[in-house]
């Protein structure tokens, strides 16, 4: 997918100005997080059971080359063939050289964000293979001219049900559907004869098991189960970091995606696939390939950013994320939304690709309080913060006033005595009033609202007066 | 560089990084092999007293439905009075390994094979099931093949209550005790399937069965 990143501001701009999208997000916004909440009620083990699965996390990124030999060879040993891409380019053209082999003309699709990350589908198109895209969300996008997901597992939060109803009734011809259930069935109906007539099938994958050569493949529609059961060939592609060492770790895993993801105790369907179909066996596919892709994940290998590695692409930090609920998914530009997205997008694509990113963020760390492989996510971002700073990245006024700033904050007393005069200054402007419309040295931040002016003293000037206070009532 | 390149140049990169010596590297492949031969122990929720009373509460929150009978000779009857509940026509796809009941005694025609675009009803065994979250657990096979439980628009499964466990932990053991390890296709089945992605509202009947009906025997 091409990034659009570095229009960040513009695209925030756009998105907030747009009433129907704000009208959805309103919609949908508190659906996840309350589904959440309810579903680690029921698990009073939720915060021992996130420790552990972070440790799983650690142990795999540790000696993550060897745990990626030991899929390989148990992979192998089940039938599977297993390949290796150092980016989107390489995916693609491997899937092509799978295609070609078995002479693949229809390709169906259950939701992998990586091939999103390589523009897979328009390789397929190019190369005259037809792909379809058969998880719900990510089948309404592909009918709107390839639109881009805005959520990694709900691809269309951003589209209300007149919308997606308007598109079915124009793309599929048939009447106009009110109800969701009718929209479901309607999918159902387009794609069943899709997946009987497809040749190949490519999933993602939730994670892939070393000890046994699996992929897990977790949905609640069943489109991942179809794609992996009816065509003969299937293609898994993963990003290497998705490597669980046993089938207990999977389960531990098990207990924490649903409910972070949609707030339920299970999914309706979790699937562990492995190597291809046995002689008297009447379903499955009979040629199964995995590709292990690098994609920028090994150099963030044993570095100060492999904390973000252990992500199992739950999307509950942009649930929780003010900024991402008040933009919605698009206006990030690129493949990953959201806290993940702003980390992920400048390592992956470029730190000067991505430059807003990192300060789209309030730093409330809602995102580091829900992930439940833990990643310190405002952490990270604060990292990628300095780095902008230290390559000479943003603006040299904002670089400038920060040196300032940390030069002053380092000498207390002329902090105190800039800051009184600061607080005095900003009373002045606003005279009788509390608010302060326009600020002259930063305009930017009372554009869109009023600047509330400072009331009464000083904190240091109250510290002072209340330790004099103190010590007199000692002496009484 | 070719592809063939690509899996040596990567994992060149990651044994740089990890930046380990030739004894360190002998030192994590021990602790890889040592973490496959004993897995980690986590956290686990406590386990309920009556599993069976577990698996049955959890399925139907998960809007499976149930029926409870004693023994195995009276499931083609309970299969046969829900399709007639349900009005839905008495035949069905079945797992070559429950073709052997007596179907026809209970009037319905089936068909043991995989299933295909236009069955209507599958009619399935199960491994084992869970009662953490009301799961049934099903393995592909020559006589359990993955497409009757996907394919028709209504599922039915039988489960032996003796085999309803607490949670995949003690279904992955029996794997391994049982089978040597997991099949080629190895699905928990939770409920029908369903969709979330428009407005975040949930429906059933998304590509997999809309109905999944549980006959737990014993
Ligand atoms: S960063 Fe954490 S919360 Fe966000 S998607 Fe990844 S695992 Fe989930």
């Amino acid at each position: 997918m091409q990034i659009q990143s570095m229009h960040f501001k513009a695209r925030v701009t756009d998105k907030l100005a747009d009433s129907v999208l704000q009208d959805n997000l309103r919609k949908t916004k508190s659906k996840f997080v309350g589904k959440r909440a309810q579903a680690i009620q029921e698990l009073p083990e939720f915060e021992a059971t996130r420790e552990a699965a972070r440790a799983i996390r650690d142990r795999v990124l540790n000696d993550l080359d060897h745990w990626l030999l030991a899929f390989e060879q148990e992979a192998s040993r089940r039938g599977a063939t297993v390949l290796w891409a150092r980016d989107g380019d390489e995916v693609c053209r491997l899937v092509l050289e799978i295609a070609a082999r078995h002479d693949c003309r229809k390709v169906v699709k259950s939701k992998s964000m990586l091939s999103e990350e390589s523009g897979l589908n328009q390789a397929l198109e190019a190369a005259g293979v037809v792909p379809v895209e058969t998880d719900l969300g990510e089948y309404i996008l592909q009918l709107n001219d390839n639109e881009a997901p805005s959520h990694i597992i709900a691809p269309v939060f951003h589209k209300s049900k007149e919308e997606v109803s308007e598109l079915f009734a124009r793309r599929h011809g048939t009447p106009r559907k009110t109800d969701i259930t009718a929209l479901a069935r309607e999918a159902r109906e387009q794609l069943r004869p899709q997946f009987l007539s497809a040749d190949m099938g490519i999933s993602g994958g939730n994670f892939l098991i070393a000890e046994t050569g699996s992929v897990a493949l977790v949905t609640n529609e069943g489109n991942g189960r179809m794609c992996t059961t009816v065509p003969r060939v299937h293609v898994a592609i993963t990003g290497v970091e998705k490597i669980v060492p046993t089938l207990e770790d999977f389960a531990t895993l098990m207990r924490l995606l649903p409910r972070s993801a949609t707030g339920q105790s299970i999914s309706n369907y979790v699937s562990l696939l492995t190597g291809t179909r046995g002689e008297q066996e009447s379903d499955g596919a009979r040629h199964m390939y995995f590709i292990l892709v690098d994609a920028g994940r090994v150099d963030l290998v044993h570095g100060e950013f492999q904390e973000m590695l252990r992500c199992i692409r739950c999307g509950a930090c942009m649930n929780h994320c003010p900024v991402y609920q008040t933009v919605g998914g698009h206006a990030y530009g690129w493949v990953y939304p959201g806290p993940m997205g702003s980390v992920l997008t400048p390592l992956f694509q470029g730190l000067e690709r991505a430059i807003d990113l990192p300060n789209a963020a309030t730093m409330c760390n809602q995102c580091g309080v829900v992930c439940p492989v833990k990643i310190p996510l405002p952490d990270l971002l604060r990292k990628l913060r300095t780095k902008q700073i230290e390559l000479k990245l943003r603006p040299w006024s904002e670089r400038m006033a920060i040196r300032l700033w940390a030069w002053v904050a380092a000498r207390p007393a002329l902090y105190a005595w800039l800051a009184a005069r600061g607080a005095r200054y900003l009373k002045w402007l606003a005279g009788e009033r509390a608010y302060i419309d326009m600020l002259g040295i930063a305009p930017g931040w009372t554009s869109t609202r009023a600047f509330p002016a400072p009331q009464g003293k000083t904190f240091r000037e109250l510290h002072a007066e209340q330790a004099k206070a103190a010590t007199r009532g000692a002496h009484h | 560089m070719s592809i063939q390149d690509s899996r040596a140049d990567m994992l060149a990169r990651m044994r740089s990084r990890l930046g380990r010596n030739a004894a360190q590297d002998a030192e994590a492949a021990e602790r890889v092999a040592a973490a496959l031969r004993a897995p980690v122990p986590a956290p686990r929720p406590p386990l309920p007293a009556d599993l069976t009373a577990c698996f049955i509460e959890r399925a139907l929150s998960m809007q499976s439905t149930v029926a409870r009978i004693s023994v195995m000779h009276e499931v083609p009857q309970a299969c046969a009075d829900y399709l007639a509940r349900t009005c839905l026509p008495p035949t069905a796809v079945v797992w070559p390994q429950i073709a052997a009941l007596d179907w026809a005694g209970a009037g319905i025609e089936v068909v043991a094979r995989a299933a295909q675009g236009e069955d209507l009803t599958g009619i399935t065994g199960s491994f084992c099931a869970l009662a953490e979250t009301g799961t049934l657990v099903l393995c592909s096979g020559p006589d359990s093949p993955a497409t009757v439980s996907l394919l028709p628009e209504t599922h039915i499964a039988i489960v032996d209550a003796s085999r309803i466990l607490a949670g995949m932990e003690e279904a992955f053991a029996l794997l391994r005790r049982e089978a040597g390890g997991v099949p080629r296709s190895l699905n928990f089945v939770s409920g029908p399937s369903r969709t979330g992605d428009i407005e975040q509202t949930i429906v059933l009947g998304a590509h997999g069965p809309s109905r999944v009906h549980l006959v737990v025997v014993g």
